[in-house]
């Protein structure tokens, strides 16, 4: 089956979506889709026009053993309620008795077991992301930015307020070491936003040691250089 | 339930492993995705399992998402379906060959207490404001459509409910969506 061609793809996407494929075609079709990026854009056009016959559907309760089961299988406790206090303290106490469990059994067996070692230290670090922390001129810490290495979404955290001035926007910039800057985005005007990113983290943050706000008129358009910055950072790899 | 904004807050901090965030986004979609599963299996253990498999899906891949290719809920809800369209075929599977075996005209399925698929498309096309574009499609079309969206019938599926010829279920289908295209991306 030719499946360069945008029609066939489109016909197949729509009869994945709808439910209607026999199952070892959507078997065929979800290979095609890991492989081929048309493919996955053609099952998420119709996904996204599809979704709204999902509207009419009377939404149901799942019963509470549902998410202790999802709590336990993701590796929390499974219980439905607990103190903030207990979460904080679940993980602490979990990766120190893992590496108490850990040195005693690196040190009875200590050749082969050593890697061990590093997947419980692996385990207690987060995954791979470019975090910001922005600070003004009285090196007050602002703004938190974070993303992980190939998410297309940048976490944005306000740690204090910003004033922008009136009729103006506060734009975060990107300061690569060996380019122009480049505009990340507008800053959403709420303590806690996300931002989508034109591209993936690792592509656009990957050669950026630095990054900066400025207040501009607008959201600027390419090539323009930016205002004087009123918040400057690093911006560092977390792995 | 939550905004797209908010859900896509909840998931950028789910990806960045935030349990918190995580229960948050069970309690905002989970009744709404519940439903979905429902509607598609007729059966309230399976769809369980099928919101319980999603969700650990979701926490396991949640770095993946891509706000700029779906929204959260169409994300997610495209996770149950496929979630739970991979169940009732298999469930399916497992009928045919139990009635094989055992030789007998009876099985144990509930009965199928759902509500007209149809009305739901129905339902669908008015709150969309595409009624009158909706019911240019031949109403055997239509009942394909909806059939195989909220109660994930394949095409064999359909010919056998419809007790049409398969070839002609296919063809309905095809030209279903075609219109329904049309429809819905005005």
């Amino acid at each position: 089956m030719n499946y360069d061609r945008p029609q066939l793809l489109d016909r197949l996407a729509a009869e994945y979506v709808l439910g209607s494929m026999p199952t070892r075609a959507r078997r065929r079709f979800e290979r095609l889709r890991a492989q081929s990026p048309a493919a996955d854009d053609a099952a998420h056009e119709w996904e996204r026009r599809l979704m709204p016959l999902s509207t009419p559907v009377p939404a149901l309760e799942p019963p509470r053993h549902v998410w202790d089961r999802i709590d336990r299988r993701t590796g929390g406790n499974g219980r439905a309620a607990r103190s903030s206090l207990a979460a904080w303290l679940r993980p602490a106490l979990g990766f120190a008795l893992g590496v108490l469990a850990t040195i005693g059994v690196v040190r009875l067996y200590p050749e082969p077991i050593v890697p061990i070692a590093a997947i419980v230290q692996q385990r207690a670090t987060l995954p791979e992301s470019y975090v910001g922390i922005l600070v003004d001129a009285n090196d007050n810490a602002v703004l938190l930015a974070s993303s992980t290495r190939h998410g297309r979404v940048l976490s944005l955290k306000r740690l204090r307020p910003l004033a922008v001035p009136p009729a103006q926007v506060a734009v975060l910039w990107a300061l690569p070491a060996d380019r122009a800057p480049f505009a990340v985005g507008v800053l959403p005007n709420s303590d806690k936003a996300v931002l989508s990113l034109a591209d993936t983290s690792e592509h656009l943050f990957s050669k950026v040691p630095r990054l900066g706000v400025s207040f501009e008129a607008s959201s600027p358009t390419p090539g323009v250089a930016p205002s004087p910055f009123v918040l400057t950072g690093h911006c560092v790899k977390l792995w | 339930m939550a905004d797209a904004a908010a859900l896509q807050v909840l998931l950028s901090r789910v990806a960045l492993g935030d349990r918190n965030a995580f229960r948050a986004l069970y309690e905002a979609t989970a009744p709404s995705l519940f439903g979905v599963a429902v509607r598609i299996l007729n059966r309230r253990d399976r769809a369980e399992d099928v919101i319980q498999d999603a969700f650990v899906n979701v926490w396991q891949r949640a770095a993946g998402y891509s706000a700029a290719a779906s929204r959260p809920m169409t994300w997610l809800t495209a996770i149950v379906r496929n979630r739970a369209l991979d169940v009732l075929r298999s469930e399916t599977l497992r009928a045919m060959e139990t009635l094989h075996d055992a030789e007998t005209g009876e099985t144990d399925e509930p009965p199928d207490d759902r509500p007209d698929p149809l009305g739901l498309l129905e339902q669908a096309s008015t709150a969309l404001a595409v009624r009158d574009c909706m019911n240019e499609i031949q109403s055997t079309q239509r009942q394909c459509l909806a059939l195989a969206y909220y109660h994930g019938l394949s095409h064999a599926e359909v010919a056998e409910r419809l007790s049409a010829p398969i070839g002609s279920v296919k063809v309905w289908i095809r030209r279903g969506l075609e219109r329904l295209k049309r429809c819905l991306d005005r």
